[in-house]
């Protein structure tokens, strides 16, 4: 008997204990630096925002064509007189234009000197004021629609691999149409996740399906080949954009997501798993749990057997069956049968309870 | 068990005592919170370039000097008067307009700028909830610290919301308020709205000529006459070709009793059809006209655009608090009630004192004529009052008012919605200007100068001088041993600084010492706890000693009711 009552005193005095330190978890202060998904990347050093653009020097143009018009392609060598990509480099299979600009792994390794000073460059070509954009710098691309293509790598090897291990093609959808399996979202990707094996090249078309902006982000790729480690993708729908990547040698799991303020946070989530992955990634909809959950309460909400009397007697049968098949109705059927099941069990619960009388007898 | 009872009794007098005090006949010292202990920051944004105060040109568009402490990237004027069309990417990569942002084409009566304007207008939440982390993005403080959940018309942007992956702040073309739109009188314009927000909205002109549209959407805005909500991910455009000039109005008009106070609001400005009258279609942020139209700029040597606004904490917090949309609609349209609501933050173009004095200075010269126009998109009327200064009303929400009844006042009320278009003049004859200085400019309600309760606040700025402006643009006040310091702590806004301790060396106003048992809040917690898991243990044992107590109510009971039931039958 005695030894029961400190057992349970102990297990009632410890509960409290966890709810403090669960509390004390999520009440973490200091928003301001953090970003909750910085830290499931390591190696993530602070950056200088204005160099975002202005560092590296890996221009690629792949097969893949973002714009739409021929137009804007004719555009393109006219706006990059100052680049030493020109409209040729399109056609250019990635192999040749490899060795055409001489890549490494270093980030430091420039065609242009002027690049690190985005100022400086910016001022060289001031005088294309046409209708049509097509800038191609620093592994970024974009059209006068702001199509984007950011951190695209079409060949340079990440250390650990010797060789590409396959070529894969993944169309990512995106839209709020998406987010409609998903209660409590709005925005999302047609898939949650994607599973490629390591160093496999893999060429993303990203198809927005919405009439706004959307974004394929990815984050947490090598530095030393991904300006930030990042690989971005963007596109006002209805329309596709494509962008290729090889992705890294070891087992990993990478954040993918849309950063348009509260996409994410609303649905826009999900995790490109490299071989057997490595951690997940959090609320990712439908795939893993969010770190922060609303607390949700039931409503009294109007019900539709609260007006049946009013109803003429064909319109009352209508509502019943309409109303057989609501939620709601199935939910009463369930607590029933659960009822059901209680009054059966009683006997068996007797036989339980007089167990316990003999044990208390016992002391 | 007396063990326990006492274990229990002296936690509840740690718990107890931790928040009261006892009697003593000397009273506690004073405490002066030291500057130092404070998170300062400088008064002015070190981020922002000093070049970007020249007067300069770019892309060919003059640019206006503006002395102030943050003023306008040039790049976004430059964009904003020729259009991402017309402009450089290299330019355009200054910015972070996406590239469609604001279409310029077509001279269609050939005085030599465009008159085809598409401007593509976002909408972004500021503040909001993430479910990964406990705390806002992307952020924007209003003043140091202070963070209302908000939502605005944003120029469509490219790339990320916020500044870069490692920040949570958001990208500085992202902000309150929503930025002014300035067209043209004739100009065929098209507002693209696209719904980048989880929730539904819309656009309504207000004061705008705008044709109301049988076909299509109604073009008005409003859910109740004309047109469905915007739902998310999707575009919609309102199409308008003003025959009349002044300032005017847009906002959403989706539960407009919480989108507006939110955030969804801003100025749009109809000018005169000039020559060669390339406007800036936007100016992010309000405030300074840095690229001004051809007929303000015959009339005026300033113009200075002054959004009033008013938010209420408890509606920002909706936002903050719940990710899943559906409860946030919950709340937003079924339980906040505005007949009980107050208003909190009191702004002037998006910010409040002492950031107003960043961006939001009417910064003049003596004998200068300087065009203000005010909006209040406050849910309550205001009264704005110019220290030193009368100024004429010449408009009227955009109507010229008849020059000769024109009326010059020091205070200026705005009912909610209303514009009024304002001529300063700097002529130092007791009337017009009393000469020059630092003259406060601000809302004579007093809450207006608060910012949650907390003054110095709100939508409070300055109209100064040049010659009252220090060198990093702010006003300078030192040698009146003015320090404004204490309100650039986020301290401050949380209350925790002794408003007049600085004012003499004994600190006679600073904090009187507490004299109680100090249990840090952690602490106090784990004994509330302890205190919990001792009672529901307690009660446990308890449950269990009576146990057979309890089995023979609850058999006397059943057998009650079995009673009553026979009884009926």
């Amino acid at each position: 008997m005695k030894a029961r009552f400190t057992i349970i005193f102990l297990l009632a005095a410890t509960l409290p204990f966890c709810f403090n330190a669960m509390a004390q978890q999520q009440a973490t202060p200091d928003e301001h630096d953090q970003h909750a998904q910085h830290e499931q990347h390591s190696g993530h050093e602070q950056s200088e925002p204005k160099q975002e653009e202005a560092t590296q020097s890996e221009h690629d143009h792949s097969g893949h064509d973002m714009s739409t018009s021929s137009e804007t392609a004719a555009e393109h060598e006219h706006t990059h007189k100052d680049h030493s990509i020109d409209a040729e480099s399109h056609q250019e299979k990635p192999v040749q234009d490899h060795a055409h600009k001489d890549h490494s792994i270093d980030a430091e390794t420039h065609e242009h000197p002027s690049e690190h000073d985005h100022d400086v460059h910016l001022g060289g070509a001031a005088d294309h004021g046409d209708m049509h954009h097509h800038h191609v710098d620093d592994g970024h691309i974009m059209d006068h629609e702001g199509t984007m293509i950011m951190g695209q790598n079409l060949d340079k090897l990440p250390s650990g691999c010797k060789s590409i291990s396959e070529e894969v093609e993944i169309t990512v959808r995106a839209g709020r149409k998406y987010a409609q399996r998903f209660p409590g979202t709005v925005f999302a990707f047609d898939q949650q996740q994607w599973h490629v094996k390591p160093c496999s090249k893999v060429t993303f078309h990203f198809t927005n399906e919405d009439n706004i902006r959307h974004q394929f982000m990815m984050h947490g790729l090598p530095r030393y080949i991904y300006q930030l480690g990042m690989f971005h993708l963007e596109v006002t729908g209805p329309k596709t954009v494509s962008g290729t990547i090889i992705v890294p040698g070891s087992d990993d799991t990478l954040l993918v997501h849309c950063d348009i303020a509260q996409h994410m946070e609303k649905g826009m989530k999900a995790q490109l798993v490299i071989g057997k992955g490595g951690q997940d990634i959090p609320s990712i909809p439908g795939l893993t749990p969010y770190n922060i959950t609303d607390v949700y309460e039931a409503e009294d909400l109007p019900k539709i057997s609260a007006s049946e009397n009013k109803q003429d007697k064909s319109k009352v049968v209508r509502e019943i069956t309409k109303s057989l098949a609501k939620s709601d109705t199935q939910n009463y059927l369930i607590l029933l049968i659960g009822a059901l099941i209680g009054l059966f069990s009683i006997p068996l619960l007797r036989k339980i309870i007089p167990g316990r009388k003999t044990s208390k007898n016992e002391e | 068990m007396s063990n326990f009872i006492r274990t229990i009794i002296i936690i509840v007098y740690l718990v107890c005592a931790s928040g009261g005090a006892y009697a003593s006949l000397k009273l506690p010292e004073t405490i002066r919170v030291e500057p130092t202990a404070l998170t300062s920051e400088p008064p002015c944004d070190l981020k922002i370039p000093p070049a970007w105060r020249d007067a300069q040109v770019i892309e060919g568009v003059e640019i206006d000097a503006d002395p102030g402490c943050s003023p306008d990237n040039p790049a976004w004027i430059a964009v904003a008067v020729k259009g991402t069309n017309n402009v450089s990417m290299d330019t355009l990569m200054q910015t972070h307009f996406s590239p469609d942002a604001i279409i310029k084409t077509d001279d269609l009566d050939g005085d030599g700028d465009p008159d085809r304007i598409v401007i593509k207008l976002e909408i972004m939440e500021l503040n909001g909830k993430s479910p990964d982390f406990p705390g806002q993005v992307p952020t924007f403080d209003i003043a140091p610290g202070v963070q209302p959940g908000a939502w605005v018309f944003a120029p469509k942007t490219s790339g990320m919301s916020t500044e870069n992956f490692e920040s949570v702040r958001a990208t500085p073309l992202i902000r309150l308020p929503s930025p002014v739109i300035r067209v043209e009188q004739g100009d065929i314009v098209q507002i693209v709205l696209e719904n980048t927000h989880y929730f539904p909205h819309s656009i309504h002109l207000h004061g705008v000529d705008h044709p109301f549209h049988y076909e299509f959407n109604g073009n008005d805005g409003v859910p109740q006459t004309s047109e469905m909500e915007l739902m998310p991910g999707e575009r919609r455009i309102y199409q308008f070709q003003a025959r009349e000039t002044g300032t005017m109005f847009y906002h959403c008009h989706v539960q407009t009793h919480t989108h507006l106070s939110m955030g969804l609001a801003g100025i749009i400005v109809v000018e005169e059809n000039r020559p060669n009258n390339w406007l800036q279609t936007l100016n992010i942020g309000g405030g300074h006209v840095r690229h001004r139209s051809v007929a303000i700029k015959e009339d005026f040597d300033r113009e200075y655009d002054l959004h009033y606004h008013s938010m209420d904490k408890e509606l920002g917090d909706i936002i903050k608090e719940y990710n899943d949309p559906r409860l946030t609609a919950r709340d937003m349209n079924r339980r906040y009630q505005i007949n009980n609501a107050t208003e909190d933050y009191f702004t002037i173009n998006g910010l409040s004192f002492p950031y107003s004095l960043r961006e939001s200075l009417i910064i003049v010269d003596p004998d200068e004529k300087i065009k203000l126009r005010l909006l209040n998109s406050g849910s309550e009327s205001i009264a704005i009052h110019t220290h030193g200064h009368h100024a004429m009303i010449t408009h009227y929400d955009g109507v010229e008012h008849n020059p000769i009844a024109q009326i010059m006042r020091d205070v200026f009320d705005l009912a909610p919605a209303q514009r009024l278009d304002l001529k300063l003049e700097t002529i130092n004859d007791g009337r017009h200007s009393y000469g020059e200085g630092d003259w406060l400019i601000h809302d004579h309600r007093e809450k207006g100068i608060t910012t949650n309760g907390m003054a110095e606040g709100g939508s409070m700025s300055s109209i100064v001088y040049t010659s009252y402006l220090g060198e990093n643009g702010l006003p300078d006040t030192s040698h009146f041993g003015v320090n404004l310091d204490h309100f650039f702590t986020k301290e401050y806004w949380e209350r925790k600084v002794p408003v007049w301790q600085d004012l003499d060396e004994a600190a006679t106003f600073g904090a009187a010492a507490g004299r109680t048992i100090n249990l840090d809040t952690a602490t106090r917690n784990i004994l509330l706890y302890a205190l919990g898991g001792l009672l529901a243990g307690l009660l446990l044992y308890s449950i269990f000693v009576g146990r057979s107590h309890i089995k023979q109510y609850a058999a006397a009971l059943i057998s009650r009711i079995r009673g009553e039931k026979g009884g009926k039958a």
